[in-house]
């Protein structure tokens, strides 16, 4: 098959790539290897919460955080996509949201501190709306309200932890549940139980009433924080029907997998993409790239039992670390699927981790190391082929788990590594 | 005057204390047992699960075979669910394995082990995973499974429901006595530092490779040699029954297809303290390649995690007079050795003869009470309530199928999704004074053993620490990051192919979505009052690790 510009991957940074293209006048290919990482991990898209990994105090500015960065750090795979990408990155997702009929809320001047399930805030940059009112800088008192039978969001574990890091005076966080119609004891729901059941009127408004007269009665200025379950399908519908049949400000908490913002987030953003005519190509892992004269001529997908060569002028590979198969781990090499470089190599498999999984590790900063052009780069810092682009997590060299940046980082080099396909 | 007063005190929460602890309340004997860490925390809980028919052991140590192929009989009589009843098949793969079958055939001839010599090709056919190295087969239909911890689980439990007590996380600190007569035991909460004292006619020391430290207390000597060794879990159970190497037995030569996974084991070295078991990436390698010769998939099967074990060897040389009936473990009575009337240990031994040893040990303590009672553990099932419900054993075929969402409003309801663990597994346990960390929990229910190692999980059952046990949120998360942090040092030294993608979406589970990483870090900085709001009713402070002992132990 030919093509003009394949992307591959199933994250942000391939969707954004993408995107970029579709928006150039382009003809992009969306090669999507297997199950999304937006399903596991994403709900806000993060861009900078915290300066370094062990630092406490929240980035407020991320715009200003990564300009910083960049000053500090060349070699940051921010500094090689460039402030501007990050910033045009953004603006092309917002306005992409938009026109899919989303509604999401946040710029690079300021992030907003969102309680998560435990109870914690969280610096986030970009958020749907449904969780807006979560933000912890305003000061009406919180509700936070589970369900009878749904373990996956405990409002009395995150309102007691919310309770100490944030309330000053008025502020006051409380736990409350209710029963969900049909609920009985020994039955439990999963996040997308509920969430296609909230998209039925009739349901809703019983549960919503059922709230109504739990979290009134801390007064007449409460929020109440539910978890992400408001509608499968669309961000804004359930949540603002729902708001209005409470009568208080609602907003979202992201739960444990299946999380529904990410699947209504990438679920709507794919389909945007075919209903506005890209072609994709599903659940077909990529791997071997045929590179001659400095270029990049074909890569091969595996797809039912034979391998699916794609000619494409240009490629960006916008694969996620390990979550969709972007590097493969042995036992010491960690080798990439196109080029069969080693990455890695550890005499040790215990040298990959940190001692504490709450700490940074080193296996996630295993990757690709790239060119000033996002080109994968040979040993000698030349480009493996100079029509060829990495983005998101496959970069070598950062890990963006302990300063929570992996939204803004796969924008910033998706974007980026698009602009230098369409020049390529 | 002591605190409390019981009959006999058993010190240790293994197999064997656990067994005592069952045998003495079925001989009517009041009975309390302490265990300073979670019952099954020690060697039992860290074995690979084997139980033997004894083939492991006819050549070498033909009384101890002789053991395990009674005892393995009467287990599969008393406690049915805590085994599964695979078969095991003894293979050769090399000239050496050849040259050891006449022997192995001889040996289970004399200790009484069915053994039977199948073609290759008749075991390729029950068992595909046999490997291309394998030459010749044994089936040996008494090898299988023992699950460790229901087996413990189950001993306490029968015992409790006649009467004795169990206290866990109660550290023995000393022994008060009259003359040469012991009078009682001293302990130390090791959570909460609360002291107390146990009046008793009768102490016994069931601690294993920890022995020789509780006889030390008492200034006599019981050599116990701790042996390490370390198994590597595989993410399923790669053969449908036990394969052993047909040989001498050695490192990793032994596959136990245990419920959803399989354990490789085993190591063994000689180390300096039973609590210092490093996992050495050499043993893991060797292990792997060891068992890829018995079965294919061993090598290409996900390693999900490493532990290592101690076994209390006993050193038998200076000790003979002591010993009363095997080679393999021995009763010491320590009043007619060292001259302390009302101490006695029970030292050495396996898990698949722990009903023996405690038969053993209570026999001579009994006598000592004057009481004739004679034992039943051998008939007595384990579980022999009316009720059919067996909360300690978790049976999938029970679940059901689950409905496929889309039909009904909900799914079938579990907590743990990777081992099938049901919210009504969970939930007694919580009311459990034993229960103070949720790595007991996983040990009473496999809860966070599966492939996701507690990702998923573990935010439920923090959950249920606020909600059913009332600790404040701090309290609750500690427990869960503790809980997540205890399974990633078993993941750490298999951490290659699917590992990383697993820990991954963990990693960006909890520090992303979660963002508990931060949460961490302001849990354990010092309070400061001018930032933090007062408490919620009904709670205390939670000031991160501090608080964590105290607030659980407040439950008790």
């Amino acid at each position: 098959m030919k093509a003009d510009v394949a992307v591959v991957g199933s994250g942000l940074a391939a969707l954004i790539a993408t995107r970029s293209l579709q928006k150039a006048g382009r003809n992009p290919v969306l090669i999507w290897p297997g199950l999304s990482s937006l399903y596991f991990v994403y709900a806000t898209v993060d861009v900078l919460g915290y300066s370094d990994a062990t630092s406490l105090q929240p980035v407020e500015h991320p715009g200003t955080g990564v300009a910083a960065l960049i000053a500090d750090h060349p070699d940051h795979p921010y500094a090689r996509a460039g402030l501007d990408a990050l910033g045009d990155g953004i603006a092309l997702l917002m306005e992409w949201l938009e026109e899919a009929g989303f509604r999401w809320r946040g710029s690079l001047d300021r992030n907003l501190l969102l309680p998560t399930a435990t109870g914690t805030p969280k610096p986030s940059c970009l958020y749907p709306e449904s969780m807006a009112a979560g933000d912890l800088g305003r000061d009406e008192p919180i509700v936070l309200c589970g369900f009878e039978g749904y373990e996956d969001f405990v409002p009395e574990l995150a309102a007691s932890n919310l309770s100490r890091s944030w309330g000053r005076g008025d502020q006051s966080v409380r736990a409350i549940r209710v029963s969900l119609p049909g609920f009985e004891p020994g039955k439990m729901f999963t996040s997308i139980d509920i969430a296609r059941n909230l998209e039925n009127d009739a349901f809703r408004r019983e549960v919503a009433q059922q709230i109504r007269g739990k979290a009134s009665r801390g007064g007449d200025h409460v929020r109440v924080g539910l978890p992400a379950v408001l509608g499968l399908t669309h961000d804004t519908d359930v949540y603002e029907r729902f708001q209005s049949e409470l009568g208080h400000p609602i907003f979202e908490i992201p739960t444990l997998p299946p999380s529904v913002l990410g699947l209504r987030l990438f679920d709507r953003l794919r389909k945007h993409l075919q209903e506005t005519g890209v072609e994709m190509i599903w659940a077909a892992p990529a791997h071997e790239a045929e590179v001659s004269d400095g270029q990049c001529r074909r890569i091969y997908l595996k797809s039912a039992g034979r391998e699916h060569p794609i000619d494409a002028r240009a490629y960006v590979l916008a694969l996620e670390d390990m979550v969709d198969g972007a590097l493969r781990a042995g036992v010491h090499s960690v080798v990439d699927p196109f080029f069969h470089q080693s990455l890695a190599h550890h005499a040790v498999p215990t040298e990959r981790t940190d001692e504490s999984l709450f700490k940074p590790q080193p296996f996630a900063s295993i990757g690709y190391a790239v060119t000033d052009r996002l080109q994968p780069a040979a040993g000698d810092g030349h480009p493996l082929a100079s029509n060829l682009f990495v983005a998101g997590g496959a970069i070598a060299g950062y890990d963006p788990t302990g300063t929570k940046s992996r939204g803004g980082l796969a924008i910033a080099t998706g974007h980026r590594a698009a602009q230098e396909a369409m020049a390529a | 005057m002591p605190d409390t007063t019981t009959g006999v005190v058993v010190i240790g929460g293994g197999s064997t204390g656990a067994g005592v602890l069952r045998d003495l309340s079925l001989r009517g004997i009041d009975a309390l047992l302490v265990e300073k860490g979670d019952l099954a925390s020690g060697t039992t809980g860290r074995s690979h699960g084997l139980l033997h028919s004894g083939g492991r052991y006819c050549v070498n140590d033909l009384a101890a075979a002789i053991e395990c192929v009674e005892e393995g009989r009467i287990l599969r009589r008393i406690a049915k669910t805590t085994i599964e009843d695979t078969g095991g098949y003894f293979v050769s793969v090399s000239e050496e394995d050849l040259a050891w079958e006449p022997r192995f055939v001889e040996g289970c001839g004399k200790a009484g082990i069915t053994c039977e010599r199948i073609s290759v090709e008749e075991a390729r056919r029950r068992e595909p995973a046999l490997s291309k190295h394998v030459r010749t087969v044994f089936w040996i239909p008494e090898d299988g499974h023992l699950d460790p911890f229901y087996l413990v689980m189950g001993n306490v439990e029968s015992a409790r429901r006649r009467g004795a007590q169990a206290r866990t996380y109660t550290e023995v600190t000393g022994f008060t006595r009259d003359g040469n007569r012991l009078t009682g035991v001293l302990t130390r909460d090791t959570m909460t530092g609360e002291e107390t004292s146990i009046g008793c006619k009768a102490v016994i020391n069931a601690t294993g490779a920890w022995a020789g430290f509780v006889a030390r207390l008492l200034e006599v000597e019981v050599k116990v040699v701790p042996v390490k060794g370390v198994m590597v879990v595989l993410s399923h159970r790669v053969a449908h029954a036990t394969i052993n190497r047909c040989h001498k037995p050695g490192d990793g030569d032994i596959i136990v297809p245990a419920l959803s996974v399989a354990i490789l084991g085993t190591t063994s070295a000689r180390v300096p303290h039973p609590e210092v078991l490093p996992i050495e990436w050499d043993e893991v390698r060797h292990m792997i390649e060891e068992g890829a010769l018995m079965a294919d998939g061993v090598s290409t099967a996900r390693a999900m995690r490493a532990y290592a074990g101690v076994r209390p060897l006993y050193d038998l040389g200076a000790e003979a007079e002591g010993r009363e009936m095997s080679r393999n473990f021995a009763v010491i009575d320590h009043e007619e050795r060292d001259g302390i009337a009302g101490f006695a240990s029970i030292v050495g031994g396996k898990v698949t003869t722990y009903r023996l040893m405690a038969e053993r040990v209570t026999d001579l303590v009994a006598r000592w009470l004057g009481v004739t009672t004679s034992c039943t553990t051998a008939e007595v099932p384990l579980n022999d309530r009316d009720d059919e419900l067996d909360q300690l054993r978790h049976r999938p075929a029970q679940l059901g199928v689950p409905k496929p969402h889309g039909d009904e409003l909900s799914l079938q309801p579990l907590v743990c999704e990777c081992e099938l663990v049901r919210p009504q597994d969970v939930a007694p346990w919580f009311e459990d004074a034993a229960v103070r960390t949720l790595e007991d929990i996983r040990r009473r229910t496999r809860t966070g053993m599966g492939p996701c190692q507690a990702a998923i999980c573990s935010y439920r059952l923090a959950g249920r620490l606020v909600t059913d046990r009332h600790q404040d949120g701090p309290t609750a998360t500690r427990a869960m990051a503790d809980l997540l942090e205890t399974r990633w040092r078993g993941v750490r030294p298999v951490f290659w192919g699917s590992q990383l993608r697993q820990a991954q979406v963990t990693a960006g589970l909890h520090l992303e979505l979660f963002n508990l990483d931060r949460q961490l870090m302001f849990q354990s900085q010092p309070p400061s009052d001018a930032l933090l709001p007062p408490p919620l009713p009904g709670e205390g402070r939670g000031g991160g690790e501090e608080a964590h002992a105290p607030e659980v132990a407040s439950k008790r």
